[in-house]
């Protein structure tokens, strides 16, 4: 039930339209204010190239203040379908005092809880936010609903040295190590997975203690996991929110023999992702000889499809 | 009047108490010192009723009741805030009871209160003493200028003495003590000491310790220490027992006997007699720390090789093991051709990714600022790679460092002097490959500017007692440069010789006069002016080298390629050994980068590969500009070269693997790809696709099959895998 529930959710994605907003904050010195707003250039690139479905508004500098947020969050309140997809990637340096989260930028600071009630007015039912600034950890119980990703690049608002988690975050974007699954397109989890293992790498190969740990929950809770895992209900959405995906639609295209054979593989691909969730269950031969059996038939079908 | 007649009366009573009570202390004293234990336990126990807190803490400690003892200290403190005996010996508490820190502060509040109190200037000695520190010396003579009569005083310095090797020394100075007092235990016990150091095992200096004091087994542990600290860890670990015979309740021996036991890896008895000192309230940081070490032995795997058996820990056996086995072997093949000897049994390499865990196994030994590993025996315990920062270590090269010792040692019955052994060890990394071993710092520069250069009969003392702190290090280099030589002037069978004159009790005198027929003065000035040819052009332009390295680093700064090129160019035969962070060959190698000049970049970071540069960064990029540049070849040897700097980046395993396949080596594909999922890789699916494909070109169908199916399983339509399925499955 659970596979049959991400490929219809991967289905409705590829009829609607993503809406992506980046915010570069203030850097409080000339490195980090570059560092920021290149991070966010390049998360503008690499999502504007994901073809005219994606919708990209990135502001950094001065325009990045708290009006001109609410602003363009306002507006596409009534601009995004329901069906659409809604994504804001926060670069930059956070806060905590102990009550409220503060994303800081130029001019007043904007709060987490300010930010969620932006949020809530935006109809698309699935959003994915990612605050990858120092003290995130703080805002993910202010941002935290049903149907909404929040991944935060640190754990608590204690955590508040400089972070690094945003420049993993714009390599999983064009790295291809990043698509784990082959399947051409990079989910939100598959982002957060790269960016979150090469952050913890780097603070172990420079031989520092780790300042920040990255947290996702798309439960709607407040309890964020550093490892999704789907048995833990953390994960699904965000393996079903695909950040870069391939932009050619073969399916659109196809000719009834070839629709048959996406279909026959579109089943395949399910009856794969039912027979990984029983393996536990399965002695192992038994279990090797049914995924051996069904990943030739997959091999084959793919084969006559590219034929 | 009543009252000051009352307090009149008090306070004669209360000096004839405290008289009394310090009479008595001070015959408890003499029935411990004479061995009759239980008789000055009764006397000890008595002072607990003295009036005074000095008495009582005196009390407490003696009967092990340290918490008691420091609370009375505390009282004394506070109600003698002019006696410095109550600062020393409340220092001395803290000095037993492992906290050299706080006893230092107390001995210097003892001196600002008397600068001519002896007892604080010892306990400043004895502090550092522990650390292996030089004011120990300094400190014990400034103890004696105060107090020649200060028997204990003169007995650290003759414990000193044979600490920095110089037994003649040492017997000089424990007989001074012996003349201040005929039973001076630990005087004796350093005279016993050298007739087991020269391998005499019945000593009448032992005979005179027990007709004083038939239970003093400290003279036991004072003969086990410097067997220890002279790498004679088998013969240590009996005189600890025999330590313990005399008197079980000697923590100190039996948290060292468990330690010692460790290093062997007799891990079973190790850990009962360290959790033995710990249930006796005996918890340093050596006893607590080893216990924690073996109480991750789980965490460990072992792996037998055929002469050895390597301990990795399992979160990194899969990587390293294909590495280091195969490596070991090597080493063993190589130093059993060049030391014309077998090892008596398998070596034991135990590899920590975790620094703090390797550190607890050089707790308590001399030099140990910046071990990298360390050789207990059979046993070599190191570093493994991933506990230091990328491109820190060398760790096949510490490894063979190592090794060389378990040979030397073995070669010479633990005979050998330190320096010898060290020099050794640092010569055969650069023999075994040119670009191993460590390069010439500047610290090493400024000491040969400076002459700090110890003659070689003093060199062992720049390894245990350091003067300056960077000696220890020169003194590696200077061991190290004065084995080339001798391998240069007389062959490699010299230093066999040699081996074989220490291990017939030679001292370095006879070794060097017997297989180099020279004189230590004769040595030291041909070895001066040989250095001289090896060094002397960059200690004397060391000066021009730095100001051009600034210059150079500046015009690369502002944009001056040219000129940061031609300076670097000036400078760059002044210092060819500076590897280190700002080299000149990587300052090049930039500056031509930047102006597109890609050959002459790679030959210069090629260059800083061959001379022993181990920036990580750096490297990867020459394999990558040489792999660009159509060099397979070499960028395959810079890629092996970085397995023995960082076997931890996936990167350099992907690259290489794919290197070796297209070259055709399909095994040592296998074992890079093997290492890249040892690593966890980000994709999975790509890593078991890779080394499903390195499988089937070795002709490992089935395993290829397997890891074509894992890299499916993780991505189902992953192209490229499913078509090699296909094959396979033909």
């Amino acid at each position: 039930m659970k596979s049959a529930k991400l490929l219809l959710l991967a289905a409705l994605a590829l009829r609607a339209e993503t809406y992506y907003v980046n915010v570069a904050g203030l850097g409080g010195s000339p490195d980090y204010e570059k560092q920021f707003t290149g991070w966010a250039s390049e998360l503008d690139r690499e999502l504007r190239a994901n073809g005219p479905a994606s919708h990209v508004i990135t502001l950094t500098g001065t325009s990045a203040t708290r009006s001109h947020i609410r602003e363009e969050l306002s507006r596409l309140a009534g601009e995004v379908r329901a069906d659409d997809a809604f994504a804001l990637l926060l670069i930059g340096h956070g806060t905590f005092d102990g009550v409220d989260y503060k994303f800081n930028i130029p001019g007043p600071d904007i709060t987490a809880s300010e930010l969620a009630s932006l949020l809530n007015r935006i109809p698309a039912r699935r959003q994915l936010v990612v605050n990858m600034t120092s003290a995130s950890g703080a805002s993910l119980a202010a941002l935290a609903k049903k149907d909404r990703i929040v991944i935060t690049a640190t754990k608590s608002g204690n955590e508040k040295n400089a972070t690094v988690f945003a420049r993993y975050w714009v390599d999983a974007l064009r790295d291809p190590a990043a698509d784990t699954d082959k399947n051409g397109a990079v989910s939100a989890l598959e982002a957060y997975r790269y960016a979150e293992q090469k952050t913890a790498a780097y603070f172990d190969t420079e031989k520092i203690i780790a300042t920040e740990h990255a947290m996702l929950s798309d439960d709607g809770s407040a309890n964020g996991v550093r490892d999704p895992k789907s048995e833990r209900a953390q994960g699904l959405l965000a393996a079903a929110f695909p950040l870069i995906r391939p932009q050619a639609d073969i399916a659109k295209s196809a000719t009834p023999e070839k629709q048959k054979l996406l279909a026959k593989k579109e089943e395949l691909e399910a009856r794969i992702d039912r027979l990984k969730y029983q393996k536990a269950a399965l002695a192992p031969d038994e279990y090797k000889q049914q995924l051996t059996a069904l990943l030739l038939e997959l091999a084959r079908t793919q084969a006559e499809i590219d034929r | 009047m009543k009252v000051a007649g009352f307090l009149a009366r008090f306070v004669v009573l209360f000096g004839l108490a405290a008289h009394c009570f310090a009479a008595q202390l001070s015959d408890c004293h003499a029935l411990r010192h004479h061995g009759h234990l239980t008789e000055a336990q009764a006397c000890f126990n008595a002072l607990l009723s003295a009036a005074d807190a000095f008495t009582r803490a005196e009390g407490y400690w003696r009967i092990d009741h340290y918490d008691e003892a420091n609370e009375q200290f505390r009282i004394a403190y506070k109600e003698e805030p002019t006696s410095p005996a109550v600062r020393a010996e409340w220092g001395r508490l803290f000095l037993e009871r492992f906290n050299p820190k706080e006893a230092a502060t107390l001995f210097e509040e003892a001196i600002k209160i008397d600068s001519n109190y002896a007892p604080a200037y010892l306990g400043i000695a004895k502090v550092g003493a522990q650390a292996y520190d030089q004011k120990a010396v300094e400190y014990a003579r400034e103890a004696l200028r105060h107090d020649p009569k200060l028997t204990e005083a003169q007995e650290l310095l003759a414990y000193l003495a044979l600490e920095d090797s110089n037994p003649d020394a040492a017997a000089q100075e424990a007989h001074k003590a012996l003349t201040l007092s005929s039973e001076a235990l630990d005087a004796l016990a350093v005279l016993a000491s050298i007739d087991w150091l020269n391998g005499r095992q019945h000593s009448e200096w032992m005979d005179r310790v027990l007709k004083i004091n038939p239970v003093y087994g400290e003279a036991y542990a004072t003969g086990a220490h410097f067997l220890v600290i002279n790498r004679r860890y088998e013969e240590g670990i009996k005189y600890y027992r025999l330590a313990l015979e005399l008197n079980p309740r000697l923590w100190p021996a039996r948290s060292q006997l468990g330690v010692n036991l460790m290093r062997l890896g007799f891990e079973s008895e190790a850990k009962r007699q360290l959790e033995e000192c710990y249930r006796g309230r005996y918890r340093d940081a050596e006893t607590v720390n080893s216990l924690r070490l073996l109480d991750t032995a789980k965490d460990y795997e072992t792996v037998t090789a055929s002469a050895a058996s390597i301990v990795l820990h399992k979160k990194e056996a899969a990587l390293l093991r294909p590495y280091v086995a195969p490596e070991l072997e090597r080493a063993i093949a190589v130093y059993q051709t060049k030391y014309k000897m077998k090892l008596p049994g398998p070596v034991r390499l135990e590899m920590y990714p975790n620094h703090e865990d390797f550190v607890v196994r050089t707790l308590g030994l001399p030099g140990q600022g910046g071990l990298l590993g360390v050789t207990f025996g059979m046993v070599v315990a190191m570093d493994s790679p991933s506990a230091r920062p990328p491109g820190e270590i060398n760790w096949a090269s510490t490894m063979w460092h190592e090794l060389s010792h378990v040979y030397v040692l073995t070669a010479t019955n633990h005979l050998v002097p330190r320096w010898f052994t060290e020099g050794v060890a640092v010569h055969e990394e650069s023999a075994a490959s040119r670009d191993w071993g460590e390069r010439i710092t500047p610290e090493i520069v400024l000491a040969l500017r400076e002459k700090k250069l110890l003659p070689v009969m003093e060199l062992d003392r720049g390894f245990v007692r350091p003067q300056y702190p960077a000696q220890v290090i020169v003194s590696y280099f200077e061991a190290g440069k004065m084995c080339d030589y001798i391998t240069e002037k007389w062959g490699n069978d010299a230093i066999l010789a040699m081996m074989h004159s220490y291990a017939n009790r030679k001292t370095t005198e006879d070794a060097i006069a017997e297989n180099l027929h020279e004189t230590p003065a004769e040595f030291d000035r041909a070895f001066e002016d040989w250095m001289d040819k090896q060094t002397g052009n960059t200690t004397r332009h060391f000066e021009e080298w730095k100001q051009g390295m600034k210059t150079a680093a500046a015009d690369l700064e502002s944009g001056k390629r040219d000129a940061a090129i031609h300076e670097l160019r000036a400078i760059e035969g002044f210092y060819p050994d500076y590897v280190a962070a700002g080299n000149t060959y990587e300052l090049l190698g930039q500056a031509y980068m930047e102006q597109n000049d890609k050959t002459t970049a790679i030959q210069e970071l090629e260059r800083f590969r061959d001379i022993g540069g181990r920036n990580v960064g750096a490297l990867k990029k020459l394999a990558a500009l040489e792999q660009e540049s159509g060099k397979p070849r070499e960028a395959e040897n810079t890629l092996l070269k970085l397995n023995y700097i960082y076997p931890e980046d996936q990167e350099l395993h992907h690259r290489l693997g794919g290197l070796l396949l297209e070259k055709g080596d399909a095994a040592g594909a296998v074992r890079e790809y093997q290492a890249v999922l040892a690593l966890q890789p980000q994709d999975p699916a790509e890593s078991h696709y890779d080394l499903a494909k390195a499988l089937r070109a070795a002709h490992r169908m089935n395993e290829a099959k397997d890891e074509v199916l894992l890299a499916l399983e993780a991505a189902p339509d992953f192209k490229p895998a499913q078509q090699l399925l296909l094959q396979l499955s033909q």
